[in-house]
């Protein structure tokens, strides 16, 4: 794969929740060398991970600030928030930015109205709801210069 | 149709598998031939170079076309299944040619070379060839198989070449801890911290007074837990306390598991100290160092100090799986050799060097052993967890962990008493062959004289099926080749 050419992946990861979005970024960073840890609830949901991850699972809950500290999260260069709670991933996300200043912390959300107050903490929000509205409208926009005077 | 794409399927996925033993191949051919660089120091035994060049480079250069030639672009990803295969190939390749240079230069017959180099490998150190009259070379050779065995073919593949991603690979060879998250990168600590450990090991053992090719030759064997020594009487040799305490804190370090040495070089006392291997040795060595020495070494020695330096070593050497040993055992007696077989049982830390069913399990079925006696007394729907510490971090015991360890330790067991059985037809008796047995299954080469160059063929045979299953610990071996057989009978068949 073309991301194995890539330099400059982030050294350590935390990944909290282990779930299709989780478990794909997972064995994706594992495979180009970094060093990932996945945090989720539940054990079950560590069946999702690929046989590309070589990294450690965590079980328990991010919001608790322990679960954080047992993942090393102050050494992370990176947090990634993937939970299905736009909560969740606020909160996790945010403790990870104050509390153990990792540089870069992203997080799903998927109300894109509360993409502000991401951005007030300093925390890069990807909300899938926005990207597939643009991919919508990006499509209606080619189909209208396919056929300009319809 | 859909046959058609399994069957294309399979091509694909083994054309993987043999490309990695294929790599593989690359660095044990690689590996077989370094005990040449010893030459700059004994060139007098040029003559003999051609033994170890000609089985070494034939392997590398046969993986290297077999790597080149299948294995897809851009690497892929083994399973834990392919990865048994991987192993299983590898190491049998790697036995194969370890055992051409004693055929070739070393006047051993198949038999006795497959099993020195199996011995080798296995990092056990029973051993058939006569190593006062052994060319330094093969001695050498023997040394750096132990050394690469102990730490794993794929731990040094991963972090010295490249390498399949996951953990496929690493887990199959019984490598599953890892010191930080990432295979890749876990590999490499392990190997510097490793190479650490041997180059402080020279260096000791040479300041403690041994030459400069018996200390470099005794770090290796005494940190991969191997124990071959290039002495007929071992460490025993030296009849020196210096050597010995050396050699212990060697073999000590050589049977931590890797992670709970990082942790402490990470200055972890608190997670090391709570350690259910590092407290079942604290408790185990002082214990056994004991009964050895108020019942065996204080009727059969002359001296106090002595009594004690054999209590001690024999103890560390046996329950490290190292081998090395100081005395002979013949006249020790039933307790002493009852304790050396227990110990030799229980074996060295998981993720280390060292063989054996390995203290985590003893521990942890010790703990599970105790929880289920505490629920007997509570109500019926109390929950209760068992944790144990595994370098710096907290796990619990799950139902599904026990079960897996108890079907190994059963597994071992049933092992150990057929091979025993297998020993005793040949008409040695019971704890002579019990003793042995114990030894090869658990890769650690005490011997009572029944490894020998005159033993018969079917004893070595069985003893060398005990040290591959005890060093690949049972599951990969049947994992690996019943995969092996599941496609081969299915080409059959076509």
């Amino acid at each position: 794969m073309s991301l194995k050419n890539h330099d400059g992946w982030p050294q350590y990861v935390v990944i909290v929740g282990c779930g299709r979005l989780g478990s794909l970024l997972a064995g994706l960073l594992s495979e180009v060398g970094s060093s990932v840890v996945v945090i989720d609830l539940n054990e079950a949901a560590f069946d999702l991970l690929t046989a590309e991850f070589s990294g450690f699972r965590i079980v328990g809950d991010a919001v608790e600030i322990e679960v954080l500290r047992a993942a090393k999260t102050h050494k992370a260069d990176c947090l990634l928030a993937t939970t299905e709670e736009d909560n969740v991933n606020l909160m996790v996300a945010q403790v990870a930015r104050k509390v153990f200043n990792v540089p870069k912390v992203l997080a799903r959300v998927f109300d894109p109205r509360r993409e502000p107050v991401y951005r007030e903490f300093d925390i890069e929000a990807i909300s899938p709801t926005k990207l597939m509205a643009d991919a919508f409208l990006a499509s209606l926009g080619k189909k209208r210069e396919a056929e300009p005077c319809a | 149709m859909s046959q058609e794409r399994y069957a294309e399927f399979l091509r694909h996925r083994w054309r993987i598998m043999l490309g990695y033993t294929g790599l593989v191949s690359v660095l044990v051919g690689m590996i077989i031939l370094t005990p040449c660089l010893g030459l700059f120091f004994f060139p007098g035994e040029l003559a003999l170079a051609w033994g170890v060049v000609i089985p070494g480079l034939s392997l590398t250069v046969s993986g290297l076309i077999v790597w080149r030639g299948l294995l897809p672009r851009g690497g892929a990803t083994l399973t834990l299944q392919e990865g048994a295969v991987v192993v299983v190939l590898s190491w049998l390749f790697a036995v194969l040619a370890g055992a051409t240079p004693f055929i070739l230069i070393g006047g051993l017959g198949f038999t006795q070379a497959v099993f020195e180099a199996t011995s080798a490998w296995t990092t056990t150190g029973l051993s058939v060839v006569d190593v006062e009259n052994a060319s330094r070379l093969l001695l050498l050779l023997r040394s750096v198989m132990q050394l690469a065995g102990g730490a794993g073919l794929a731990i040094i593949m991963l972090s010295a070449l490249t390498g399949p991603s996951g953990s496929g690979l690493s887990a199959a060879e019984g490598r599953a801890d890892q010191l930080v998250p990432n295979v890749r990168r876990s590999a490499k600590l392990v190997i510097s911290m490793y190479s650490g450990y041997v180059v402080f090991g020279c260096i000791a053992l040479y300041l403690a007074g041994m030459g400069s090719f018996d200390a470099v030759n005794h770090a290796f064997a005494a940190l991969s837990t191997g124990g071959f020594s290039t002495k007929a009487a071992s460490i025993g040799y030296w009849n020196s306390p210096v050597v010995e305490a050396v050699t212990i804190f060697l073999m000590l370090l050589g049977t931590m598991n890797f992670v709970t040495g990082y942790a402490l070089m990470h200055g972890k006392f608190r997670a090391v100290s709570k350690n259910g291997e590092i407290r079942l040795q604290l408790l185990l060595i002082p214990a056994a160092a004991l009964i050895a020495f108020f019942g065996v070494t204080l009727k059969l020695y002359p001296t106090l100090g002595l009594q004690v330096r054999v209590a001690v070593f024999e103890t560390v050497s046996a329950l490290s799986t190292t081998g090395f040993s100081t005395v002979g055992y013949g006249d020790w007696n039933g307790l002493g050799w009852l304790l050396l077989i227990g110990l030799m049982v229980v074996g060295g830390g998981t993720g280390s060097t060292a063989g054996g069913l390995k203290q985590y399990r003893v521990y942890a079925l010790y703990r599970g052993l105790m929880t289920e006696l505490r629920r007997m007394w509570l109500p019926r729907h109390a929950m209760t967890e068992t944790d144990v510490w595994v370098g710096d971090q907290r796990r619990f015991l799950q139902d599904r962990d026990l079960r897996q360890i108890a079907a190994f330790a059963f597994l071992y067991m049933v092992t150990l008493l057929l091979g025993t059985g297998v020993l005793a037809s040949y008409g040695y008796p019971l704890k002579d062959s019990l003793f042995e047995f114990a030894s090869a299954l658990g890769t650690v080469g005490l011997s009572v004289g029944v490894t020998a160059v005159n033993t018969p063929a079917g004893v070595l045979w069985t003893e060398i099926v005990g040290m591959i299953l005890g060093r690949l610990e049972f599951f990969v071996v049947i994992l690996g080749l019943g995969k092996v057989f599941l496609s081969v009978g299915r080409i059959w068949q076509r």
